[in-house]
């Protein structure tokens, strides 16, 4: 049953390019990431092979220093950010709905931007290659080295730039997945019972949610001191700083990037081993608590840097115990084998090959947690080959992933021969590379002029790497060959597989199902769809015993007009008749959107145009014209009919009755909490570097008063409170209390902003003794971190403003009104989360 | 809705403690020369702004009236970015 | 925990005639240990890894458990079983992962309180200066000395006051398994004790610039009188910075003249930063 052509509105196959920028489709996206994926992946390799190149003997110089620094830094940057996560996320977006029985992400519209987000952060990093050279501190971008004054080139800060794009992807990802795993999950299948990869994705994105969040303040404080010069991290207790904010996200960082790994070793050993995972419940428990545990063990990466004993000590104890969760998981994959019926399919090979890799990065990490043997191995090998050990490792796990899934996404199963050679060579270069490193572990890092005695080792790892590179041409040319003329699949090609996806055709139809899954029985089944009924096309293909929803139909019927949130007449029609779900096929056409491809263009655009605005010019121009081309973006996308059909029968626990935009919303906000945090956080910590009390004597000026905060204090509560009027007047269904009362709110918001400006401006001209020039964004850390923390929280403001000001033209065309209210609320959801700020800002920055 | 007298009152409640924090200002308590009335006054100038907040949060937020697991999602940012600051000063002092 | 003055017998190596055990053995003994055991862990789980994935391959003419009950497609999750063989394994390695944090925690007192307690029971701690620069070491001695060579007396507890003129660095000897941040606008502690005389190598180990690769230092450890007169030489000289060559000392001054630990006192003049090492 092609659906797309039937109703005149056309989805372009995928021959066609024109589909591939339009789709919001999650397995179109899923592929779309995994592609890109693999070519950032052969982009860092090469850079790792013209390191190992240069080390190929003590003091070479196959590449310039700076260039070798180059080198180092974006391999780092690369593979973290721009390989692994996303080539995770690929099968995360193509699996994950299938897994849980949903028809797509909760935000379609949203996931395709979270790729084209994704795509141009990479496009941007490459761009800094030609700008002076790209950042070259290393992927940990320590402070100063970070600076402008010993990175001027514009290639440094297009890098943080491309960063803070590529969170906004991972933000966009971490709020969509983590909606859809709460919301949209098959009757039956409560949260216990996702599947594994399901799950181990599900903790990803909640350490995803409020970990990047903390990069995201550093990195904005470090572009703000690039491009507008403020001092954060040129004071005293700067370049801690830094390091405490990286590391509180950069620890938590490196379980995001293992647990997608995780979860596919465990659907691989359940399904290759034709055994349930042994203690499942111990073994997720375990993951829970590594999830947790990840954000408390941070600062052993800082033993040296003279923090005191007391929490250098407490950190001793937290990085050991984390082993302890692993230790328990490690132990439940061999179990598992246990009375197995074992086929060394590739990515039976490749999981078993990670797990062994793990094993051995573990114990290695283990050397790490004791401090005094940290003290030695701070800056060595030992810390990259137990790195490269744990994460290319987790890469491994990946790899039995695209083996594994590859019969799905494609409907024709890889060369088994091909996949056992890539195997072999893998396995063997990965060693041949890595464990030589252990035994030269006294090599500096990131140095290409080491000791003469390492010499052999480091050869073997050079031979070692090539032939890992190597490896992969084999991957891809099985691929490719595959796809052309591999054996084709049926719908489940894996004996003892178990998840949702494998009930369905390789590739799926683009709605995934025909008929709903549910495990309301106990297990699997496919329920008759409400709307196929009604459209008397039905063409079931249950796999258990079919059932009809009889009574459930009418019920969800009615629920639907409700939840489905599609605003204007097709909401009306169904209420009014009361028939079939607001569901209907033409809604999958409207998903394709063009929007989220232009305004992450636009992105691009804006933030190329940033990163060398101190130079003018052309990129004056480009920042505006990025500027312009995504307002236009912003209300084109805006314009679409937003909403995608909640499931009428859906296992919602723990946020029934939260619809996917509010409870989207509040994921974003919970994420907006840390950013702040972040600020307010890196606030407090200079503050108490430099002297709490000295602060105010030295660093503020008289003319700071606190008149001008409780009067913005006053505006943005009256404003918060015209909010809530508005919603009331919503209620009421008067369209001029909905008017006047976002009016006002706009208005109120307005005099906030006029007021802050009127207080900056006064700042920024006085003339005393003290401060002869004005206070300044770049005077000195008091104020940098004033202007900064108000300014971003300024910037909050203005968006809400932007929004109310396609929002209130709406109202008065009649729009937020009665069951509309909803758009009401979200946008005050965005507001008093605003306002909720300042009330910690005004006191923390005028007051105390 | 019945809750606009709830939300006029809540607002007035805003405006005043807004207006208290600045009092507690005016009397001199905020003296960044003698650390046990500032520190006192920090505190209590802070509790305002979490009560105010608590406010917010609770009712224009809609968080009364939500199920627990969104209060509880909003908390834990909090409850994040607090422990990294806490953390993070502490190792300096 | 040794006695200052003379060696103590026991079931580790101390140092030499400073009977203090230098943070080189504390790391080299845990070292060994945990290299040890954790070989020993690595083999025996992988062995019982891949013995497992081998003895278990399927062979239908040789199914060891025909009538098990496997996993279906479309069955909600249900564990395997074998829970208490997961807690004995569970339980095991958390022992043995706890013991080691706790024995390592002893050695960390050890390592982070030695210079005060050697200082507190009288004894000589010589505390010198480390500034790091792009692309080299400056060591700053308690008369004000400069060098660029760093020259210690064996067995005496060296305290290294370590900074950052710059960016982000980090000092380290590997013979002397001592390392420290260098961080600009702090200061951090370490310490060790040398041993044996000899020339040593120190290097940066936190990625600083373009002349991080070849941001070494010499590390000459000398006879305690050898090192005596080094010292006086350098007293009325403001600088005696590298290159010149400081002279192995030959006059016959025996002024005793290392201080207790200095506070961190502010370095000499200081070069500007310079590519490439000491000499």
């Amino acid at each position: 049953m092609s659906h797309g052509e039937a109703d005149g509105h056309e989805f372009p196959p995928m021959s066609s390019v024109k589909r591939w920028f339009i789709t919001t489709n999650h397995k179109d996206i899923g592929i779309l990431y995994t592609i890109t994926a693999l070519f950032f992946l052969v982009l860092g390799g090469v850079l790792a092979m013209l390191m190992r190149v240069q080390l190929w003997s003590p003091g070479a110089s196959i590449l310039g220093a700076n260039a070798y620094n180059q080198a180092v830094s974006a391999h780092g940057l690369l593979m973290v950010f721009w390989f692994i996560s996303p080539f995770a996320f690929g099968f995360a977006n193509y699996i994950i709905p299938l897994q849980i029985g949903a028809d797509d992400l909760a935000f379609p519209r949203l996931n395709a931007m979270s790729y084209w987000a994704y795509l141009f952060s990479g496009l941007l990093f490459i761009a800094s290659f030609f700008q002076g050279g790209t950042f070259a501190g290393g992927w940990t971008m320590y402070a100063p080295l970070n600076l402008p004054t010993y990175m001027p080139n514009i290639g440094g800060t297009t890098v943080v730039l491309a960063l803070i794009m590529f969170i906004a992807a991972v933000t966009m990802g971490s709020v969509n997945f983590l909606t859809t795993m709460y919301r949209m999950r098959a009757e039956g299948l409560r949260m216990r019972d996702l599947p594994m990869f399901s799950m181990s994705i599900l903790l990803t994105v909640w350490m995803m949610l409020f970990a990047f969040a903390a990069l995201l303040a550093a990195l904005m404080i470090l572009a703000a001191q690039h491009i507008f010069g403020v001092t954060y991290f040129s004071a005293d207790g700067g370049t801690l700083l830094w390091t405490h904010l990286f590391w509180f996200f950069g620890h938590p960082e490196v379980y995001i990037v293992f647990f997608p790994a995780l979860g596919i070793m465990a659907e691989c050993f359940q399904t290759f081993t034709g055994q349930r995972i042994v203690g499942r419940k111990w073994f997720v428990l375990a993951m829970v608590l590594v999830a947790l545990q990840s954000f408390v063990v941070w600062m052993h990466h800082m033993f040296l840097t003279g923090i005191n004993l007391e929490i250098k000590t407490l950190f001793m104890v937290t990085t050991i115990g984390i082993s302890l969760p692993f230790d328990l998981m490690v132990f439940s994959l061999i179990y598992t084998m246990i009375k197995g019926r074992i086929r060394y399919t590739t990515p039976f090979l490749f999981s078993l090959g990670a797990l062994i890799l793990f094993i051995i990065g573990g114990i290695t990490g283990v050397f790490l947690g004791a401090v005094v043997l940290d003290y030695e191995f701070r800056g060595t090998y030992w810390v990259v080959a137990h790195f490269h050990y744990v994460m290319v490792g987790g890469a491994t796990g990946l790899f039995a992933g695209i083996y594994y899934w590859f019969p799905k996404m494609t409907g024709r199963m890889y060369d088994e021969y091909l996949g056992k050679v890539h195997f072999a060579l893998y396995f063997l270069g990965f060693n041949l590379l890595y464990f030589p490193l252990f035994v030269a572990w006294e090599t500096p890092r990131r140095v290409f002029d080491y000791a003469p005695g390492l010499t052999s080792w480091h050869q073997v790892a050079s031979i070692g790497g090539f032939l890992l590179g190597a490896s992969f041409l084999v991957m891809f040319y099985n691929l490719f060959k595959s796809m052309a003329v591999g054996e084709e699949v049926g719908d489940n090609p894996w004996e003892y597989s178990t998840t949702a996806e494998w009930a369905v055709s390789s590739p799926p139809p683009l709605e995934n199902f025909e008929g709903k899954p549910s495990y309301a029985s106990g297990k699997l089944t496919f329920r008759e769809d409400p709307q196929l009924t009604a459209d008397g096309s039905g063409d079931n293909e249950p796999t258990g015993t079919p059932s009809t929803d009889g009574g459930v139909q009418t019920e969800s019927a009615a629920a639907s007009g409700e939840s489905a949130l599609v605003t204007g007449p097709e909401a009306v029609a169904s209420a009014a008749t009361g028939a079939a779900t607001v569901h209907t096929e033409e809604e999958h056409a409207d998903h394709a959107s063009f929007w989220p491809f232009v305004i992450c263009f636009a992105g691009f655009l804006a933030f190329l145009g940033l990163s060398g605005i101190q130079d003018g010019g052309a990129y004056y121009w480009l920042t505006g014209a990025g500027g312009a081309l995504s307002a236009v973006g912003f209300v084109g996308m805006a314009q679409e009919s937003f909403h995608t059909p909640e499931p009428t029968v859906a296992e919602q626990w723990p946020f029934e009755g939260v619809e996917n935009m509010k409870l989207g919303m509040w994921m974003f906000l919970g994420s907006d909490v840390v950013l702040f945090g972040g600020f307010i956080g890196s606030y407090l910590f200079l503050r108490v570097a430099n002297g709490w009390m000295h602060w105010h004597h030295a660093f503020i000026p008289e003319a700071h008063v606190t008149l001008p905060g409780l009067i913005n204090t006053y505006l943005l509560l009256a404003s918060s409170f015209m909010v809530v009027l508005a919603l009331v007047a919503s209620h009421k269904n008067s369209k001029r209390g909905v008017v006047a009362s976002l009016s006002l709110t706009w208005l109120l918001g307005v005099g906030f902003l006029i007021n802050k400006g009127i207080e900056w401006n006064h700042l920024f001209h006085i003339s005393t003794e003290a401060f002869p020039n004005g206070w300044g964004i770049s005077t000195n850390v008091a104020s940098s971190t004033f202007y900064l923390t108000t300014g971003l929280h300024g910037a909050h403001v203005i968006v809400g403003l932007i929004m109310l000001m396609y929002m209130i033209p709406r109202a008065m065309n009649g729009a937020y009104l009665g069951d509309d209210e909803v758009s009401i609320e979200y946008f005050g959801l965005y507001w008093h989360f605003v306002d909720i700020v300042w009330l910690f800002l005004f006191p923390l920055f005028y007051i105390l | 809705m019945a809750r606009f007298k709830l939300y006029s009152a809540i607002f007035v409640v805003l405006m005043a403690l807004s207006t208290t924090q600045a009092i507690v200002e005016e009397t001199g308590m905020v003296d960044f020369d003698a650390p046990g009335t500032y520190w006192m006054a920090f505190g209590i100038i802070l509790v305002l702004s979490f009560v105010k907040a608590t406010f917010v949060a609770t009712y224009y937020m809609h968080l009364r009236w939500e199920p627990r697991s969104v209060t509880y999602l909003f908390l834990g940012g909090l409850f994040v970015a607090l422990a990294l600051t806490t953390a993070a000063a502490y190792s300096i002092l | 925990m040794a006695d200052i003055g003379g060696p103590v017998v026991g079931d580790t190596v101390l140092a030499g005639a400073s009977g203090i055990r230098a943070p080189a053995e504390v790391f080299n003994s845990i070292f060994v240990v945990f290299l040890g055991l954790g070989t020993l862990v690595g083999v025996v789980v992988i062995s019982y890894t891949l013995y497992n994935a081998y003895k278990y391959r399927y062979r239908a003419e040789k199914d060891p458990a025909p009538d098990l009950d496997r996993p279906e497609l479309g069955e909600l999750p249900e564990s395997g079983g074998k829970g208490k063989k997961l807690f004995l394994s569970f339980g095991i390695s958390a022992l043995i992962v706890l013991s080691l944090v706790i024995w390592t925690y002893a050695s960390l007192l050890y390592v982070e309180g030695k210079p005060t307690e050697v200082q507190q029971n009288g004894g000589e701690v010589l505390t010198i200066d480390v500034d790091g620069f792009r692309f080299g070491w400056q060591f700053t001695y308690p008369n004000g000395a400069t060098t660029s060579t760093l020259r210690v007396p064996t067995d005496t507890v060296i305290n290294l006051s370590v900074t950052s003129e710059d960016v982000f660095h980090n000092f380290g000897i590997p013979e002397m398994r001592v390392k420290s941040d260098a961080i600009p606008g702090q200061t951090t502690n370490t310490w060790f004790v040398a041993e044996e005389t000899g020339t040593y190598t120190a290097a940066c180990y936190e990625i600083c610039g373009e002349g991080h690769s070849g941001m070494d230092a010499k590390v000459v450890v000398m006879e305690p009188d050898e090192y005596e007169s080094w010292y006086a030489d350098t007293e009325g000289s403001a600088n005696a910075t590298a290159g010149s060559g400081s002279s192995d000392g030959e006059d016959g001054g025996g002024n005793a003249i290392e201080a207790p630990s200095a506070p961190n006192s502010a370095s000499g003049s200081l070069a500007p930063a310079h590519a490439g090492g000491a000499p």
